[in-house]
């Protein structure tokens, strides 16, 4: 009975990427993303390396495991929000193992096991073993600075099977975001310690090696609720089952009176509102208005406007980068549908334009605040957005001819997994998006300065607006062009 | 209504239809059968312009389908669930076809009245997803999505199968109303002998891509077929 084991669940996994359509380039990405993934991994082992010399330096005479006690539960708190909303737990999954002779102990046992190997898990054990190691040469080695990192680790790891429970649960979001607002609020209003509790476990933990019991036990309890949880969700009706969505954007009936227009943005509206994958997209999106924070406050970009131009570019066509360049994947589960509808292909081709001008005009009215820096950078912000208003949007369109990795709507996306669908194609169409934008302001800014090149952009975009009418015409020729090969992909 | 010629869809050498010269009047109830891989969602998928044909054409109301888009206004197809939205409500997703074939959200509100006998009280007013429906349910709303407009030519892909036998014979009853009412031409594929000789006035069989049988039906060509089929 127990002859599925781990070895063929991997097995599975392996068919199901070198199947995958187009898998070929996913390879060469997943290469490049391990690469990225190697590098963050080294400067995370010098950051935990360096760790303990920038403690001693920068609070001398301090224990450095004290200090860092007390900035823990922050990390823990970030962990578990991070997790809640990135960490995959692939239940749905073992649905065509249920009917087969495998108890079902087993595939609970392997969906627990598969969790561990993520990301999430490996960045403590990444910074804090080098760090602890440093600590142990530098301070000699001890029992009570490994009963630390174990007890961190085994939170850590408490933490990830913890999110099997809480994953599906807005309730929970809420009581944390709550418990963790009042927490810092008290803190810093009425210095009330009680986040520092946490803090002060974990220095209990440090000092008195017995503690380590706490986080063992948390471990042990974790990893026995969602063993318990997720046996219970092992029914169609329960954690197997698609759970009905609630009724949302029934009322846009303001848009009727744009007629065919009005029909598609409503879709499109709807599309994002009841469908997992687009509103993580989107959200992402939203965080794009905060790249100016990055850079427009450090004073050493001051001097390169590329980087000004980039942020700008960022700020006012978040949306239009995230979500933009998935047109027309995001209707590739109904596209055959699409096609065999009497939809005049420019009005549906406009319906995205206007959506992704809309996005722009109101990134834009979101980023006034970013005049606090100053009306050069406001001025740069403006220019960037009229270009994106009026020519990055219809870049990005005429790249979605191109799309040709059908994309699922209604499932959550790992945490880079959008990588997969990310295409060559794609890739080359940035280069206009992001090297466009910055040639036609450094030619102009390079002769005549600053305000010359804000010029350059905000002529060009006026160009595409002028043009608009051409360009859409080109770019539903080159859909119409490129029918038959998007549908073949799409229904792979 | 449609006519066919020197029709071929090839892939990679191998030929999966092969259609000379095939001719479909206005108002026609024409069935096709055969076993899988016959080659009838190819050749579905070539009236509707979704796969480009090796050779030869079709043309629906004397409009070249590879050539222009104009037959999009009067043609209709149910294939399977993906020819819903499945994030829209029932009547959402009717409002948006009615509005692509110029009907009024009114009007559709009036005309769906018509099939709740035929919905069972099970798809109206539902609150529900199109993803959250069941598979009969889907299909019973796919089909009706259909007929949104009256098109002159309204293709069926397995409209049979995942329905109960209640909705079965209604949907039966329904077509030939519509055919006679609209002059509607109708193309329905099909497993089931039964019910495809009960409402087509034609059944074409295709075995690899190629007619086996064109036959006008009488009573005799339910037997007629189970014999070709169990051979």
């Amino acid at each position: 009975m127990n002859s599925y084991t781990l070895v063929d669940s991997i097995q599975l996994a392996k068919k199901k990427f070198f199947r995958a359509p187009q898998w070929e380039f996913k390879l060469g990405v997943k290469i490049l993303l391990g690469l990225l993934i190697l590098y963050f991994l080294v400067l995370f082992l010098l950051f935990g390396m360096g760790l303990f010399h920038f403690i001693e330096k920068k609070l001398p005479g301090t224990d450095p495991i004290l200090v860092l006690n007390q900035g823990l539960v922050y990390y823990f708190g970030t962990d578990l929000l991070i997790r809640y909303f990135f960490q995959a737990t692939p239940v749905t999954d073992v649905k065509p193992l249920l009917t087969q002779p495998i108890r079902k102990s087993t595939v609970v046992k392997g969906v627990l096991l598969r969790s561990i190997p993520t990301i999430f898990n490996a960045l403590p054990l990444v910074v804090l073993l080098p760090f602890c190691i440093v600590f142990s040469i530098n301070k000699g080695a001890n029992i009570s600075i490994w009963s630390w990192f174990a007890g961190i680790i085994f939170l850590s790891i408490g933490v990830n099977f913890l999110i099997f429970m809480i994953n599906k649960s807005k309730k929970f979001l809420l009581f944390f975001a709550f418990f963790f607002g009042i927490g810092i609020g008290l803190e810093k209003l009425i210095k009330l310690p009680l986040l520092s509790f946490f803090g002060k476990g974990l220095d209990a933990l440090y000092q008195e090696g017995y503690w380590l019991g706490i986080p063992l036990l948390f471990l042990l309890w974790s990893v026995h609720t969602a063993y318990q949880f997720l046996k219970r969700q092992l029914y169609l009706d329960k954690g197997l089952g698609m759970k009905r969505g609630k009724l949302l954007g029934e009322n846009l009936n303001l848009f009727d009176r744009w007629e065919e227009m009005g029909v598609f943005i409503k879709n499109d509206i709807r599309l994002i509102l009841r469908n997992i994958r687009p509103r993580q997209v989107v959200l992402a999106g939203g965080l794009f208005l905060f790249y100016g924070v990055l850079f427009f406050s450090q004073d050493q970009y001051k001097e390169i406007p590329a980087i000004h131009i980039l942020s700008g570019l960022f700020i006012t066509g978040g949306f239009m980068l995230t979500f933009g360049q998935y047109v027309p994947a995001w209707e590739s589960e109904y596209y055959n549908f699409l096609m065999c509808q009497n939809i005049p292909y420019k009005k549906y081709i406009k319906s995205k334009l206007y959506l992704i001008q809309f996005s722009v005009v109101l990134s834009t009215l979101l980023s006034l605040p970013y005049l606090i820096y100053g009306i050069d950078i406001m001025l740069n912000i403006l220019a960037t957005a009229l270009f994106n208003f009026g020519l990055g949007g219809m870049i990005t369109l005429f790249s979605g001819a191109f799309n040709t990795t059908p994309l699922k709507l209604n499932v959550k996306a790992k945490a880079f997994e959008n990588t997969q669908n990310f295409s060559f194609t794609q890739l080359l169409f940035v280069l206009p998006k992001l090297l466009l934008p910055l040639v036609v302001f450094y030619i102009p800014y390079y002769f005549y300065g600053y305000h010359a090149g804000i010029m350059g952009l905000v002529l060009t975009g006026l160009g595409g607006i002028l043009f608009q009418n051409y360009l859409l015409n080109r770019i539903v020729k080159m859909y119409q062009f490129r029918k038959h090969q998007t549908l073949s992909a799409f229904n792979k | 209504m449609i006519s066919v010629r020197d029709l071929t869809k090839k892939y990679s050498g191998k030929v999966v239809l092969d259609l000379p010269a095939l001719d479909i009047p206005q108002g026609q109830r024409f069935g096709l059968v055969g076993n899988n891989g016959a080659g009838k969602t190819t050749f579905f998928n070539l009236i509707l312009d979704l796969i480009q044909a090796t050779t030869g054409q079709v043309k629906v109301n004397d409009i070249e389908v590879q050539k222009s888009e104009e037959w999009k206004s009067f043609t209709a197809a149910f294939i399977d669930e993906t020819y819903l939205i499945g994030y829209l409500t029932v009547e959402e997703y009717y409002y948006f076809l009615g509005n692509l074939r110029g009907i009024s959200k009114e009007e559709i509100q009036a005309w769906i009245q018509n099939f709740e006998p035929f919905f069972n009280g099970e798809i109206l007013n539902q609150k529900k997803y199109l993803r959250d429906l069941s598979k009969g349910n889907q299909k019973k709303a796919g089909i009706v999505g259909a007929l949104i407009g009256k098109p002159d030519v309204i293709l069926l892909d397995e409209p049979f199968a995942n329905l109960d036998p209640t909705t079965q014979i209604r949907l039966k009853t329904l077509i030939e109303e519509e055919a006679e009412k609209n002059g509607t031409t109708f193309l329905i594929s099909s497993h089931d002998l039964t019910h495809i000789t009960g409402v087509c006035d034609r059944i074409v069989l295709l075995e690899k891509g190629k007619i086996i049988q064109d036959i006008k039906t009488t009573s005799k060509t339910l037997n007629e077929l189970e014999q070709y089929f169990s051979n």
